[in-house]
């Protein structure tokens, strides 16, 4: 039963066809206020007329390309600053504490203060979500590399295995499975950096169109560019998820 | 398993002469091997049997080169012990396959740390698989085996590199007891043919004897050598020796001289 098609993929579509059934049936019979909360038809409307205009488009890709950028910058640099903390004690002791205090600080907040050094460009958004993005990674990145097994360790060294072998074919590949959970989430984090950061200031992309029509009280279309968005990050994660499943063959292990 | 007729490396000798070691724990220093004399022959089956705590791994990795000695000598193969020696097999109690390879590429995995990748390496891969009777699950990966089939993995890759000495410690003790009496047979089989100086590190006195020319007995707190036991069952040896007067009074001979060191210890 709980392995089944219809358990696995058609009880979730039927709980969203029931949810936005009585979300439509509230609005049309005035239950609901559609200046505040518009109707799934009205949203499904904005968003047909949004498709249809050039600003959009410009709009899409100027976000997806923050997010992607912003990851692209922040996984390289998480990779590379988590590599350098599982594997160099003095240098753990001398940063890994600044991570962790930084990781715990608020980083949305940072997006005023990226507006002032970078502009309203797209810089000042790659760097929020490269930020933003950069922590899950790092920190994954040491777990996954400290997970890595104390007998397999003590196997290479009985092989006479040397510091750099034991790192590309032990504790990279070990480390992989956990430090990729932080490259997932930090997908999803850069899409959040990137329209935070255009909340903030910006003259285009998703975030800034959200808020434009927020303005205009266009609330229908701001509520279908959020789905939209959502759709955006559903299709990021499971590009990344393939990518994961092509890498990490073992994972099932 | 097939015959065992692929090239051998003979075993070489190993000797240990006043050998302790203690650790430095947070609580103070806590020895865990006192005055360890031994003298193994080129080709010989040692077991190591005792409680836990009695100091058995640690003179495994002493032997290895893994672990350092506060006092005595130890020569292996006429050398001082060094870790990453190729004239060394390790066994572990896991299998420690690396999951990212198939069940081929880990066997190979002590030529390429070694450097010693050539065009013989593929067909000495082969022989080994074929040794331990793995050469259909080549391309597997190792999840998709038994326990016992991962361990079968890990002995072929510790006979990699055709060692002389064989150091397995417990490499059974996660089977259950049906596929672990099989592998103990195989490998005494093994280990007489291809005739490696092996040492066993065990907590099963029958699986000491069925497989062993020989079975030190250590006491523990410190570990100190209580029995040095011959097992004189003829070879090769087989499944139905366990159930023989002669097994059985050997068995006892390693229980007393084991039980003697814990009763005083009781006292």
């Amino acid at each position: 039963m709980t392995n089944s098609v219809f358990y696995r993929i058609g009880l979730p579509v039927l709980v969203g066809v029931v949810l936005v059934a009585t979300w439509q049936l509230m609005s049309n019979f005035g239950m609901i206020n559609e200046i505040m909360i518009p109707s799934p038809a009205a949203i499904v409307v904005g968003f047909s007329e949004l498709v249809t205009r050039g600003y959009f488009w410009d709009s899409t890709w100027v976000t997806l390309q923050e997010t992607l950028y912003g990851f692209a910058i922040g996984v390289t640099l998480g990779l590379i600053i988590g590599a350098l903390t599982g594997t160099f004690q003095t240098f753990r002791t001398a940063f890994y504490p600044f991570v962790i205090a930084f990781q715990n600080t608020p980083r949305v907040a940072l997006a005023p203060i990226f507006l002032t050094w970078f502009g309203f460009g797209i810089t000042s958004k790659v760097v929020m979500a490269a930020v933003i993005c950069f922590f899950p990674v790092v920190i994954n990145t040491v777990a996954g590399m400290a997970s890595v097994d104390d007998n397999a360790k003590m196997l290479f060294r009985t092989m006479g295995a040397s510091k750099s072998q034991t790192f590309f074919r032990l504790t990279l590949p070990g480390a992989s499975a956990i430090a990729f959970a932080g490259v997932k989430t930090a997908l999803t984090l850069a899409l959040l950096g990137a329209i935070v950061a255009e909340f903030v200031g910006g003259s285009v992309g998703l975030g800034v169109l959200i808020k434009e029509l927020n303005f205009q009280l266009e609330v229908a279309k701001a509520f279908s560019v959020v789905l939209f968005l959502a759709v955006i990050g559903l299709v990021l994660y499971g590009l990344i998820e393939l990518l994961e499943r092509y890498l990490i063959t073992w994972k099932q292990d | 398993m097939s015959t065992f007729s692929i090239a051998s490396t003979t075993g070489e000798t190993i000797r240990l002469a006043g050998v302790s070691k203690t650790y430095e724990t947070a609580s103070g220093p806590l020895p865990v091997l006192r005055d360890i004399n031994l003298q193994v022959e080129a080709g010989e089956f040692i077991s190591f049997v005792g409680p836990s705590g009695c100091g058995k791994s640690t003179l495994l990795k002493i032997i290895a080169g893994l672990v350092s000695y506060d006092t005595g000598t130890v020569e292996v193969g006429d050398q001082k012990p060094k870790a990453g020696r190729e004239d060394i097999g390790f066994m572990l109690q896991q299998s420690v396959l690396m999951p990212w390879l198939d069940v081929s590429k880990n066997v190979e995995l002590p030529f390429v740390i070694a450097r010693r990748q050539d065009v013989s390496t593929s067909r000495r891969v082969e022989e080994l698989l074929d040794l331990v009777g793995l050469s259909s699950v080549a391309s597997l990966n190792p999840w998709e085996l038994s326990g016992g089939m991962q361990q079968r993995v890990a002995l072929a890759r510790a006979l990699a590199l055709d060692p002389g000495i064989m150091l397995m410690d417990e490499p059974f003790s996660a089977l259950d007891e049906f596929k672990r009496e099989y592998l103990n047979i195989e490998v005494a089989q093994m280990a007489d043919q291809l005739g490696k100086t092996t040492l066993l590190v065990t907590h099963s006195i029958g699986e000491a004897v069925l497989m062993s020319d020989r079975i030190i007995a250590l006491g523990a707190n410190p570990g100190r050598t209580v029995g040095d036991i011959a097992v004189d069952l003829e070879r090769p040896r087989r499944a139905d020796m366990i159930g023989t007067d002669q097994y059985q009074q050997i068995c006892n001979e390693v229980r007393a001289a084991l039980a003697s060191d814990l009763a005083g210890e009781m006292l």
